[in-house]
């Protein structure tokens, strides 16, 4: 691995310029959307991604149904103010618009779920993100990413597999509680979920 | 190189959120070792856009958004900044839960080569602790009730199944027995993550067990 030094410093001299690798631009509107707010706070633009994304992330919220309306709500505000905030930062060519609003929706829904569970830690699940030093400085990534790519594939995983990815992505469950749920034991719930991403990530890279 | 990774059915749960704060901590230490499962990560992340995108809407009010625009010009909450004069081989969120030097974290020392320091997550489940081994000192031979979960930090140790150097993870689980030996050289600082206490299993060590419980929080 390299230090943190000289991964730092490469990333600063690359700058902005080490994006523009060929590895498909992407040119969906809701990045679109997302780039203006970053490089121009955009009100309209915002206006635009909230009415589409703000029904997802509630919808998320509910999931599981372990957060009331009220408190589903006031994630929406909290996760689109962050969207706001963090737009700067957002890479089309790293990264999905839907993939990086669930990010931040993921993360803001942890720290809710350990608010109110009356969780005493000093650690928000912002802090668990790599600082930009530690990502990849001009690593081309090979594989395009795409949150649109994976939704096709995973119309293709056997119905069994897919309800476990539901049930951890989306309600939130940890393998034991899924299996707990679905009435399996836990080694079935863990060989699934492997089998679909082992499946997941073949035709990802394919 | 990193050559011992966390499980996929394991990343999958620290991508989804469900890990529980401590262990969620331990893999954020890994990945910030290993490109291979920061790559991993990201490709897990879309699985969890693709999910996200699927949803079926959920209605929401008009002064949600109303809400929204008028808090569009409050002040950023402050982040976190790098402890300037912190060990800066240690991946961020690791160097700010030590906040500082290893040499001014408060040590406990259990053996002769062994000293162990017990950090705060607030996980009220899991015991987040560093272990420090003399320069090819031996941990004695002990054994788990639950999970134990590695990540070396500094130096590196063998045992019984192979030798680990910074960036590696390991996880353990039940009752094997191990006892990891530090590599020659340097001294070895790993992380620990358990949620069970550890237990010696050699006659002249047992008397050192009630030392052991396991500090949650």
């Amino acid at each position: 691995m390299a230090t943190k030094d000289n991964a730092g410093k490469s990333a600063v001299a690359n700058g902005r310029g080490k994006w523009n690798v060929p590895t498909g631009r992407r040119t969906d509107e809701w990045s679109e959307a997302l780039v203006l707010v970053g490089e121009s706070q955009d009100r309209a633009a915002f206006t635009r991604f909230f009415r589409h994304f703000a029904p997802l992330i509630k919808a998320f919220a509910l999931s599981g149904s372990s957060l009331s309306a009220t408190h589903a709500d006031e994630l929406v505000q909290e996760v689109m103010l962050k969207v706001w905030q963090k737009a700067g930062g957002f890479n089309p060519e790293k990264a999905a618009a839907s993939t990086w609003v669930y990010t931040i929706a993921r993360n803001c829904r942890t720290d809710m779920f350990r608010r109110l569970q009356k969780f005493d830690t000093a650690l928000a699940s912002d802090d668990f993100e790599l600082e930009s030093e530690e990502e990849e400085s001009f690593v081309v990534l090979h594989t395009r990413r795409g949150a649109e790519r994976v939704r096709e594939l995973l119309g293709d995983l056997p119905p069994d597999q897919a309800q476990i990815l539901g049930k951890v992505y989306m309600e939130g469950k940890s393998h034991s509680e899924a299996a707990a749920e679905l009435d399996l034991p836990l080694g079935t719930v863990k060989s699934r979920v492997r089998l679909a991403i082992q499946k997941l990530q073949g035709l990802m890279e394919a | 190189m990193v050559e011992h990774h966390p499980p996929t059915d394991f990343l999958t749960e620290y991508v989804a959120g469900v890990l529980p704060v401590a262990q969620s901590a331990c893999v954020a230490g890994h990945l910030s070792y290993c490109q291979r499962c920061r790559q991993l990560t990201d490709k897990l992340e879309d699985i969890g856009g693709a999910h996200f995108e699927q949803l079926d809407p959920q209605a929401v009010g008009e002064s949600i958004l109303d809400n929204v625009l008028a808090r569009l010009d409050d002040p950023e909450p402050l982040r976190y900044a790098r402890n300037e004069a912190s060990d800066a081989r240690l991946p961020g969120l690791l160097d700010r839960l030590i906040n500082g030097d290893y040499a001014d974290l408060a040590w406990k020392r259990v053996t002769q080569s062994l000293s162990i320091s017990y950090l705060k997550t607030g996980d009220p489940h899991h015991e987040f602790a560093l272990y420090r081994i003399a320069d090819g000192g031996r941990i004695p031979e002990h054994t788990h009730g639950g999970s134990e979960m590695t990540l070396v930090l500094q130096g590196g140790f063998a045992d019984e199944s192979g030798e680990y150097h910074p960036g590696d993870f390991l996880i353990r689980e039940g009752w094997d027995k191990h006892s990891p030996v530090a590599l020659e050289g340097e001294e070895c600082i790993c992380l620990a993550v358990l949620d069970a206490p550890l237990r010696f299993t050699r006659l002249r060590h047992r008397w050192l067990n009630p030392l052991l419980k396991l500090r949650a929080g």
